[in-house]
């Protein structure tokens, strides 16, 4: 918009710009453009257009055609403006003059506007939905109405308050149309009091109540409080209905203050103000009942489908009239979440944000890492996402309390002298804090950016992994006679290195293991999925094991010395559990690969050639970002080919490695008694074991007789690893 | 996708006539076509932005001198390579599983192909699985998973089919 004033001047007097804010250059200058102009008004038709030779998708895709109702959004309006709703009595104050029915709409009002702000954050516009309320778009009007008031005054700030949250968040890469206020009155003064305002209309009602339940045992009613409105039959389920919607909202604003505050300070009194919350959804769910029974008239239609408990139309709305305020796009198709969806979110919100408030400050990363891919699998969305990446990263520290390279020092096990070591501010290690914290973060996306960071971000890990080692062996490479302090240096870029590798293995699993959440294979990609896997985790499981032995070392270390007992000798011989973990996931994609190997080499069905590219262009653009990585070295296409071609029915029946699966997640669930979440995965691990090592007996003893067989993959058992299912046809 | 028996149309696959994009008088059957079909409005603009621009790369199917299918494309230096994209590929109801569509978009692939493309792309929504089967078949993988891509609200697939490299002649 910089040459605005330009181009006015120019189109007006028809002279060339003396105040051109781009200059001309070289290979620019400025002309007057009007006289082709008008030339083209009066020869073009409907639908051509000039453009230059920039004019690209994007340009021709930004335009819009007046009048066209799918894309001009500015026809489909009742209102053309606020004022004109108002004026029009769209929104009246009161709402009724009849002080039941005003007191009727008014819930109807709250309850529309829990349903909008659900759509909101399920990821529509603020504009369309919570702002579709014309009380809130001039709220100073609903002053007079002291109810109204204080509701629509706390949704604003609690509005203000979460765009603030996932802003500061930076997880909405392609939610942005959640953060976009523009042209929406958000910030009003005074929104500081809201809660103050709030408490004041509470305690009237909460007066009014007593009063009422006091008349109805024929006390006396004391003279200076009016009724709520004016059918006393009505008036305590009235009262009872909208003091639990009122404490909701006090609860839930109390919710997101207490989250933001530092370092975790505030979270045991969130998890109070949750546990409130979820109360007062509860009585919130049993006022429908009352709402949909004091009033004769009864509404058509499907009352689930309804965006109020009464069932009632809300007064207004207008979900159009801010459809101008929308980015440059057609107008989106808004399906407002019904009413008891509406709750059913907040009820899931709020378990998320209780989740995450429970988790311990003082975490080991490994387990911290084990609990955001956990915390994931609940598929929470974007604010109870946002809110827990905000907690984890402050200030550039773990929860806003421990500096990064802390956090790497106690998961790689360095020695403790490490602390204070210079080595901390060598550029490579300030670098893997930046890494490591930025995985945590990624870590908070949604499923699908999250896939493709990692991706990216796999290069990076690779990278500080180089330039660690070069500086290592820049260091210490030529170091002879060591002293004490080079000793220490060269233990922490051991174990520094070999953390590295552990953690860029794991990252690469989970990057694979997403393209099954995200449903990114097709069943003929399988088997080149399974052996990358099987690739990946066999690397994962070794610089564990090797990593798990020299932080016992470590250990052993920071204790007394004394001699090792033949008990730890033996301890130490044997695989750790979580390394036999894996080794249960090796097996089962072992098993996988080898069994798609041959059905594809056995069954024509299964190997279906296209017509334009073969298996290895297949190959190359599933794992393009870890070959580019080298992750795992030496891994290619010929070595997946040489592994898998000979595979056949025949070499499957004599080894089976769902058996292994099955027998190592039988003895190590043991060892994760107190791990519920951990037991629960090697339950599914076993049952998937179990199913395929018979599908497995099946397809070898029939799989080349019997053409009838069909055999498919299901993930009925496990996320990721697919249960083999036998049928004839 | 697939269409109620009674809607479909009886005809034999020799009667679908296939026709490149042949100028201006084919531009309301496409626009028709795609407006009717797919979820997404698009302004005159953009259809003359691909047709004009490569109408090598458009056709149309027709059966007794009526429209029934067409697919739109493009093709550009995309980050270093040279890539084919699918912007639009419609059978209306009737006239579908018969393949059809996989004529239609065969030859524009065919295209891009002869014409130095290394790969082509395009996206489809996550529930349309008729596309879906039909672009695994030609050997595009789902490379990646658009969150919230459509205006209604739906998940994208980017689908990606990587020709093989040309042999080099000696």
């Amino acid at each position: 918009m910089a040459d605005k004033p330009v181009y006015e001047e120019a189109s007006i007097d028809g002279q060339l710009p003396k105040l051109a804010s781009i200059p001309a250059s070289d290979t620019t200058v400025w002309a007057d453009a009007s006289p082709l102009l008008q030339a083209a008004c009066a020869g073009l038709r409907d639908g051509e257009l000039i453009h230059g030779d920039n004019f690209n998708l994007f340009a021709a895709m930004s335009a819009l055609e007046i009048m066209d109702p799918k894309m001009d959004s500015g026809i489909v309006c009742t209102y053309y403006s606020i004022d004109e709703a108002i004026e029009n009595g769209a929104a009246p104050i009161p709402i009724s003059l009849d002080s039941t029915i005003d007191v009727r709409c008014t819930i109807d009002i709250m309850d529309h506007l829990l349903a909008c702000e659900a759509a909101w954050h399920k990821g529509h516009s603020l504009a369309q939905t919570v702002f579709s309320c014309i009380y809130l778009l001039r709220l100073d009007r609903t002053a007079p109405h002291a109810l109204l008031h204080s509701y629509c005054r706390i949704i604003r700030a609690t509005c203000k308050a979460v765009v603030s949250v996932v802003s500061d968040a930076r997880t909405h890469e392609e939610e942005d149309l959640f953060t976009m206020t523009y042209g929406l009155p958000l910030n009003g003064d005074g929104d500081d009091k809201c809660l103050s305002i709030l408490n004041a209309v509470e305690e009237t009602i909460s007066r009014q109540l007593r009063a009422c339940k006091a008349t109805s045992s024929k006390r006396r009613l004391p003279e200076d409080l009016e009724p709520l409105q004016s059918n006393p039959n009505l008036e305590e389920g009235f009262c009872k209905a909208l003091l639990c919607r009122l404490r909701f909202r006090k609860h839930f604003f109390h919710v997101l203050s207490c989250m933001k505050r530092p370092q975790g300070r505030g979270l045991e009194s969130a998890r109070k103000h949750i546990a409130s919350c979820l109360t007062e959804l509860e009585s919130i769910l049993k006022s429908a009942g009352f709402l949909r029974s004091c009033f004769d008239e009864s509404c058509e239609g499907d009352i689930d489908d309804k965006t109020t408990a009464s069932g009632f139309e809300p007064i207004g709305f207008d979900a159009m009239l801010n459809s101008r305020l929308s980015a440059p796009t057609p107008p989106r198709a808004i399906k407002i979440l019904s009413w008891k969806k509406a709750v059913e979110y907040f009820v899931k919100l709020l378990h998320d944000l209780d989740v995450i408030c429970s988790y311990s400050l003082d975490p080991h990363l490994e387990s911290l890492l084990r609990f955001v891919v956990q915390f994931q699998k609940s598929q929470p969305d974007l604010v109870a996402r946002s809110h827990l990446q905000l907690l984890l990263v402050q200030d550039g520290k773990l929860y806003g309390r421990d500096p990064f390279f802390a956090v790497i020092n106690k998961a790689a096990a360095l020695p403790e002298s490490t602390k204070n070591h210079d080595i901390q501010k060598n550029e490579s290690f300030l670098q893997l804090g930046m890494l490591v914290m930025n995985l945590l973060k990624i870590l908070c996306t949604n499923a699908a950016w999250q896939r493709r960071k990692l991706g990216k971000f796999l290069q990076d890990w690779r990278v500080i992994y180089v330039q660690l080692e070069l500086a290592f062996r820049n260091e210490y490479g030529e170091v002879s006679s060591s002293s004490n302090d080079e000793n220490t240096c060269m233990k922490i870029f051991q174990h520094i290195l070999l953390w590295v590798e552990e953690q860029t293995y794991w990252i690469a699993f989970r990057f694979l293991i997403l393209g099954f959440e995200l449903e990114l294979y097709s069943t003929g990609e399988y088997c080149m999925v399974y052996w990358y896997l099987y690739a990946v985790l066999i690397k994962l499981a070794e610089k564990t094991h090797l990593m798990m032995a020299v932080s016992h070392d470590t250990a052993k270390r920071k204790g007394k010395k004394k001699k090792d007992s033949p008990k730890d000798l033996a301890r130490e011989s044997r695989i750790p559990p979580a390394v036999l973990f894996l080794q249960c996931y090796i097996c089962l994609a072992e098993g996988l690969t080898m069994m798609l190997a041959a059905l594809r080499n056995e069954i024509p069905v299964f190997h279906s050639p296209s017509p334009f590219n073969t298996e290895h262009e297949k190959f190359v653009q599933h794992f393009e970002l870890l070959q580019r990585a080298c992750i795992p070295d030496h891994v290619s296409y010929p070595s997946y080919k040489e592994s898998t071609t000979h595979a056949r029915f025949s070499t499957l029946a004599m080894y089976n490695y769902f058996k292994d699966a099955q027998r190592i997640a039988k003895e190590v669930k043991s060892s994760f008694s107190n791990d519920p979440e951990r037991l629960a995965e090697l339950r599914k691990l076993e049952q998937v074991a179990e199913h395929n090592s018979v599908a497995q007996n099946v397809i070898c003893r029939l799989g080349a007789l019997d053409p009838s067989l069909r055999v498919s993959f299901e993930f009925s058992h496990h996320p990721f690893f697919a249960t083999v299912v036998v049928k004839r046809s | 996708m697939e269409a109620k028996p009674e809607e479909k149309v009886e005809f034999e696959e020799a009667e679908i006539e296939y026709v490149s994009y042949g100028g201006e008088h084919h531009l309301p059957l496409i626009m028709n076509l795609v407006d009717q079909e797919l979820s997404e409005p698009y302004s005159i603009f953009t259809y003359r932005y691909f047709v004009y621009l490569w109408p090598q790369l458009s056709f149309l199917a027709f059966h007794k001198g009526k429209c029934v299918g067409t697919v739109v494309c493009k093709m550009g230096e995309h980050r270093n390579t040279f890539r084919g994209y699918i912007a639009m590929l419609v059978v209306i109801k009737p006239y579908r599983g018969r393949g059809i569509a996989t004529e239609l978009v065969t030859r524009s692939i065919r295209m891009m192909m002869e014409s130095g493309c290394e790969e082509v792309t395009l996206e489809a929504e996550v529930t349309n699985k008729g596309a879906l089967a039909l672009y695994g078949r030609l050997g595009f993988i789902r490379a990646k998973r658009l969150f919230h891509y459509y205006l209604n609200g739906v998940d994208a697939f980017r689908l990606k089919l990587l020709f093989p490299p040309p042999r080099q002649v000696l």
